[in-house]
């Protein structure tokens, strides 16, 4: 349908959710309006990534690392995953992308708490600074690893 | 130390501060004036005027006490005590984010939100609250090649798959309906 990297589509909500409201540094009052959004827009994806199935090669574009290097990015086997997840297929998830699957209750427990703030009018504080190191060494290791053959087999999609 | 000598300070009965002490401290956790203010008064207070009030005051109330019993001129830098600059995260998660979208195959998903907490780093930046300026720049600017390359790629595979004769070595080996 579009040239979407494969597996990106899941990746921005994990970084979204926290800044989103963070980011802003005026004392307007909060609303739901944003949280609800995105909870749709990423619901409708999900459903997309669930009846049109990304296992079908190029379904989605493919991903521009593996395509010019043959590397594996962080990202590769996310739109697999969220695919199987819809499906209920936890293992078959997360042998296309662990951190992906380790990263959805996270995500959702974020998304959770963005809704709990706004519906009572407040703003989150800015994203923990640990926060940001954790993304880092997790995405950057993840992607190191599983391009190392003896991690490949567990980690590679 | 001395909040055992509080109810018995002979001093306390000519203190006007004390009384002011407990009204005082809630007030100030809550007030934003304190940030807004916080541009106008140079941020050198906070290090400077740390150290000069837990003599005078009592270390129970670390940070409202100063404000009861300080002139006006000092109560300024009251939100530097506890953290100097409350949105430094702000530059760091920009920064991060620029970072990643590199490391991810199409970084739109990464750099947009680096540019736009970046934006707000910068902003921070204006008001006081941050002194990381530098490593805002540097998320924004990650943010924006990361944006600039994730397209040039999709235009750049849209026209490559236009043509048959590339779709198909692509596709080689692989059985798609699409």
């Amino acid at each position: 349908m579009t040239t979407v990297d494969d597996g990106q589509q899941p990746q921005p909500t994990g970084p979204l959710l926290p800044d989103a409201p963070a980011s802003d540094g005026a004392g307007r009052r909060a609303s739901l309006t944003a949280p609800l959004v995105t909870g749709g827009v990423v619901v409708l994806a999900t459903v997309l990534l669930a009846v049109r199935d990304p296992h079908v090669p190029h379904s989605y574009g493919g991903c521009p690392l593996y395509v010019l290097t043959g590397l594996w990015c962080p990202a590769c086997g996310g739109l697999r995953a969220t695919h199987d997840l819809a499906q209920g297929d936890l293992a078959g998830a997360w042998s296309m992308n662990p951190l992906w699957v380790l990263a959805v209750p996270v995500v959702l427990v974020l998304w959770g708490r963005w809704v709990s703030r706004a519906a009572r009018g407040r703003r989150a504080g800015p994203a923990p600074v640990w926060g940001a190191w954790v993304l880092l060494v997790a995405v950057v290791g993840f992607g190191v690893l599983r391009n190392v053959p003896a991690f490949a087999p567990w980690l590679a999609p | 130390m001395s909040t055992p000598n509080e109810p018995q300070n002979p001093y306390g009965s000519g203190d006007p501060q004390q009384p002011q002490d407990p009204s005082g401290a809630p007030q100030y956790p809550a007030a934003p004036p304190p940030y807004s203010q916080g541009p106008a008064e140079p941020p050198a207070y906070p290090g400077a005027g740390a150290p000069q009030y837990p003599g005078a005051a009592s270390p129970q109330y670390p940070s409202a006490t100063p404000y009861g019993s300080a002139p006006g001129g000092y109560a300024q830098p009251g939100p530097g005590y506890g953290a100097a600059y409350p949105k430094n995260s702000l530059a760091i998660w920009s920064l991060v984010l620029g970072i990643v979208s590199f490391v991810l195959g199409c970084g739109l998903f990464t750099g947009i939100p680096a540019i736009i907490v970046g934006n707000n780093a910068k902003k921070a930046v204006a008001r006081g609250e941050a002194n990381n300026g530098g490593m805002a720049t540097a998320g924004v600017i990650l943010g924006w090649i990361a944006i600039v390359l994730s397209v040039l790629t999709i235009i750049l595979f849209a026209i490559l798959f236009a043509n048959a004769d590339f779709r198909d070595a692509f596709n080689e080996g692989y059985n798609t309906n699409y």
